[in-house]
């Protein structure tokens, strides 16, 4: 009996400190923003802006949305450096990311500090914007 | 290729009737002990939602009453439907084990369970985070959902 009168407390304790270690490692993730990353070893010292692209296979809007979009992207976009990372062919890149959902797309500078994280689809505007951002911080 | 084009409102429509369902059953079972019944009945609404958005009883009651009545607005997203379906899923699953535990007599147990899934509902509907969704995105990195790559069309 206790234990049914005690439920929702016990139940919101448990969901309570899941939201919470969530919250935290949302946050950890906007904290890479401004900081330098170890880069694939493909795209270290690139010139330009790079982008990269955290997707796996069973993710429906990567292919239905976020694909397309960096193609809009790449049509009329100033040159960046995109690569595509599947997250189940380099989980040791996704952690060093902090990738927790897919898609997830990550802008870092030529100098290799990360500009901007996406959680989820990201317009073709956005990251043009984004990359523009990039480019404008590099070279102030 | 297309973007889906996807109805956040269904969602909150389906977190609603669970929360108020689940809190509604359980201080009426104070009074009246057959209200966990209301446990295997949402079990069943998860389950039948997860498997095909036909039998998705909020859908259906959001495209067909709430909708055309202006009740509720639509809030079409370009979002994967995959993710929340999953979550349903899980929530079906938790509900279905609550409406376990109950039949063996455990009912503090079933209604942790079924307080979990109303929490897990009231976090995703005011505050969008949904653990389901994050879970879901988890199995995909480490590889545990099939991978199969929709065709492509041209």
């Amino acid at each position: 009996m206790i234990l049914v009168a005690l439920a929702p407390v016990i139940a919101v304790a448990i969901v309570g400190a899941a939201a919470l270690a969530l919250q935290a490692q949302r946050a950890g993730q906007r904290r890479l923003v401004g900081r330098r990353v170890d880069l694939p070893a493909d795209l270290a010292g690139a010139a330009a802006p790079t982008l990269l692209y955290f997707t796996g296979e069973a993710c429906t809007i990567c292919h239905t949305a976020q694909t397309p979009a960096l193609q809009r992207l790449a049509a009329d976009a100033p040159p960046y450096a995109l690569r595509e990372v599947d997250v189940a062919v380099e989980p040791a890149l996704a952690r060093r990311y902090r990738v927790m959902s897919l898609p997830t797309t990550v802008v870092v500078d030529a100098r290799g500090r990360v500009a901007a994280v996406n959680t989820g689809y990201a317009s073709t505007e956005r990251l043009r914007e984004q990359l523009d951002e990039a480019r404008r911080a590099v070279a102030a | 290729m297309k973007a889906i084009p996807f109805d956040r409102s269904v969602l909150k429509v389906n977190q609603t009737i669970l929360m108020t369902c689940i809190a509604g059953a359980y201080f009426a079972g104070v009074f009246w002990r057959p209200a966990v019944a209301a446990l295997p009945a949402l079990a069943l609404m998860m389950l039948a939602g997860a498997a095909s958005p036909r039998t998705n009883l909020p859908r259906l009651l959001y495209a067909r009453v709430l909708k055309p009545r202006h009740l509720v607005r639509p809030r079409v997203v370009e979002e994967d439907p995959a993710p929340h379906r999953f979550a349903q899923l899980v929530g079906g699953v938790f509900l279905a084990a609550a409406s376990v535990a109950a039949l063996l007599g455990a009912v503090g147990i079933a209604w942790i369970l079924g307080w979990i899934v109303a929490a897990l509902a009231f976090l995703n509907f005011a505050f969008d985070i949904c653990v389901g969704c994050i879970m879901y995105a988890q199995l995909v990195r480490i590889g545990l959902f099939p991978l199969r790559r929709r065709p492509e069309t041209t």
